[in-house]
């Protein structure tokens, strides 16, 4: 679906952002993008909607280039939530902020009021809709700003940071939202920083550094392989330090094992044969 | 993009003449060159005094800082002149987008080449009160933060179907709010962090503070600014009186 060819992005002033970037997303795919902070991350999600145009290179969205497009009709195809919901909110009331992301989308006046008595619905804002975005806690701030992207439905969902500032039960709430838009076939990008999350729930992993991919593949493998939790300036995850701790008393877990809930019924059958024998 | 006018304001570390000159004399050569600029609304005049600067970009090494800036603001040029040829002539909108073109560009060589930690050294040794010399570097210090927010929330808005250029004056307006408004409550907030930042290392706690660097007005200082000077007496005395003038310098677009 997103296909990368040979990327480079130098910015204005000569920093060297993405060096040879090649990547390929498929539709419904739910990825990370991992690595240390000036690796390129922000930078690479930027280009997916015609934010940024690479310096050399070309970005394809279902086949075709998009170096012809606008970011405006890239923006309904590919919606980016910034780090930062402040950045975006301005308007007097939450409704009238999910309202602001339809108008530029060709719809009719009771189609926009359907599409925005949905999304406050959906997003538990019917109380507030009256209430000024500013006033709004963190956590709140942010799930407006992701509702104001996913009222205007895109095919890619491209989150930056979802879970930085936020507390355990914005997290969970965040982690369902993205599990229906899994099952929607949506295709996820996720930047992150938070390992335990992306370990948990992402499938693939990008590991960047210094504007270039350093790897690509399953997070239950890239997040526990040595060489490069020590290149990305990575730790492991809690729970393959747990299994390394395990090892080391002389409880050897299978490999295939990465989930919380699988080692717990691992260890709860493993005790279980301990007593009998 | 629209914001990058700002760079002409972004200070750079580099070792140069025009970079080691001392903040004051840079300050005056800024304040100098724009009353050059005002004295004259003639264009050969204004022209001249434009084309002394540009050696002085060249040795600072900030010849496309400087020119990307003024290529950002294109746009303001644009409707000064057109303005201005309705309404008065197209000579004297020339003559003005030459005045500003002086100003900015006076101004961004003080800005790119002076570090806002001396700027307040500087402030302080003409007697400015510390808190005041403090808070003018402080918000020179803020304009790449600034910028480059403003870039982050151009970006958040575009992501969300936001079109920069919409047609109609009135439109172009009301297409600024969605820009502004997060810029001055992030700002505002921002401010209130600064202050709580700083109350918590005891800003201001003692009167007599004391400065780890020390800024020095060398022999080159007196130079330059003799010359600057120099200049400004003999514009003074030409402004006083054209007839000084030969006429080829007077010439005006005849429209």
């Amino acid at each position: 679906m997103i296909r990368l060819k040979d990327i480079n992005y130098r910015y204005p002033d000569g920093t060297i952002a993405l060096r040879n970037i090649n990547l390929r997303i498929r539709k419904g795919e739910c990825l990370a993008i991992m690595g240390q902070n000036g690796a390129g991350k922000t930078t690479l999600i930027r280009l997916l909607n015609g934010l940024l145009r690479p310096s050399s290179g070309v970005v394809y969205f279902d086949q075709q280039d998009i170096s012809n497009q606008t970011i405006a009709s890239m923006s309904t195809r590919v919606g980016i939530i910034f780090q930062n919901p402040m950045h975006q909110l301005f308007s007097n009331t939450v409704e009238d902020e999910i309202r602001f992301s339809l108008k530029s989308m060709n719809l009719t006046k009771s189609e926009i009021e359907e599409n925005v008595l949905n999304t406050l619905v959906k997003y538990d804002f019917e109380r507030y809709k009256n209430r000024s975005p500013i006033n709004l806690s963190g956590g709140e701030a942010k799930k407006l700003a992701i509702a104001s992207i996913m009222c205007r439905d895109p095919e890619v969902l491209v989150f930056d940071e979802p879970t930085l500032g936020q507390d355990a039960k914005e997290i969970n709430l965040f982690i369902e939202m993205l599990k229906s838009e899994k099952r929607k076939k949506k295709t996820i990008i996720v930047v992150t920083h938070n390992i335990e999350f992306a370990f948990q729930y992402i499938p693939r992993i990008i590991l960047m550094k210094q504007g270039r991919i350093l790897a690509d593949g399953p997070s239950s493998k890239l997040l526990t392989n040595e060489f490069l939790v020590k290149n990305a300036s990575l730790i492991y995850p809690q729970i393959y330090s747990f299994k390394l701790g395990l090892k080391k008393i002389g409880i050897n877990v299978p490999d295939e094992i990465v989930k919380d809930f699988e080692l717990i019924e691992f260890l709860s059958s493993y005790i279980k044969n301990q007593i009998e024998s | 993009m629209s914001l990058q006018f700002l760079n002409a304001f972004k200070f750079l570390k580099k070792d140069t003449i025009v970079h080691n000159l001392d903040p004051r004399s840079k300050l005056i050569f800024a304040i100098i060159y724009t009353i050059s600029a005002l004295l004259f609304v003639e264009v050969i005049p204004l022209l001249i005094i434009l084309f002394t600067l540009i050696p002085i970009i060249i040795i600072g090494r900030m010849f496309r800082m400087w020119f990307r800036s003024i290529t950002g603001m294109s746009f303001l040029f644009l409707l000064i002149i057109i303005l201005n040829t309705l309404f008065i002539s197209f000579n004297f909108g020339i003559a003005m987008v030459l005045r500003i073109l002086i100003m900015i560009s006076a101004f961004s060589i003080f800005f790119l080449t002076v570090d806002p930690n001396d700027l307040a050294l500087s402030l302080i040794s003409m007697k400015v009160p510390y808190e005041f010399a403090f808070s003018f570097s402080l918000a020179f210090r803020f304009v790449p933060t600034i910028s480059r927010e403003a870039q982050n929330i151009i970006d958040a808005q575009q992501s969300r179907g936001y079109e920069l250029q919409q047609k109609g004056i009135i439109n172009q307006i009301k297409n600024l709010f969605p820009l502004l408004v997060p810029l001055i409550i992030s700002s505002i907030k921002r401010a209130f962090n600064v202050a709580e930042a700083l109350e918590s290392r005891a800003f201001g706690s003692n009167n007599e503070r004391t400065y780890y660097y020390s800024i020095k007005f060398r022999s080159r200082d007196w130079i330059f600014t003799s010359i600057l000077v120099i200049f400004l007496v003999i514009f003074i005395i030409i402004r006083l009186n054209l007839n000084f003038l030969p006429s080829w310098l007077l010439w005006s677009f005849p429209l």
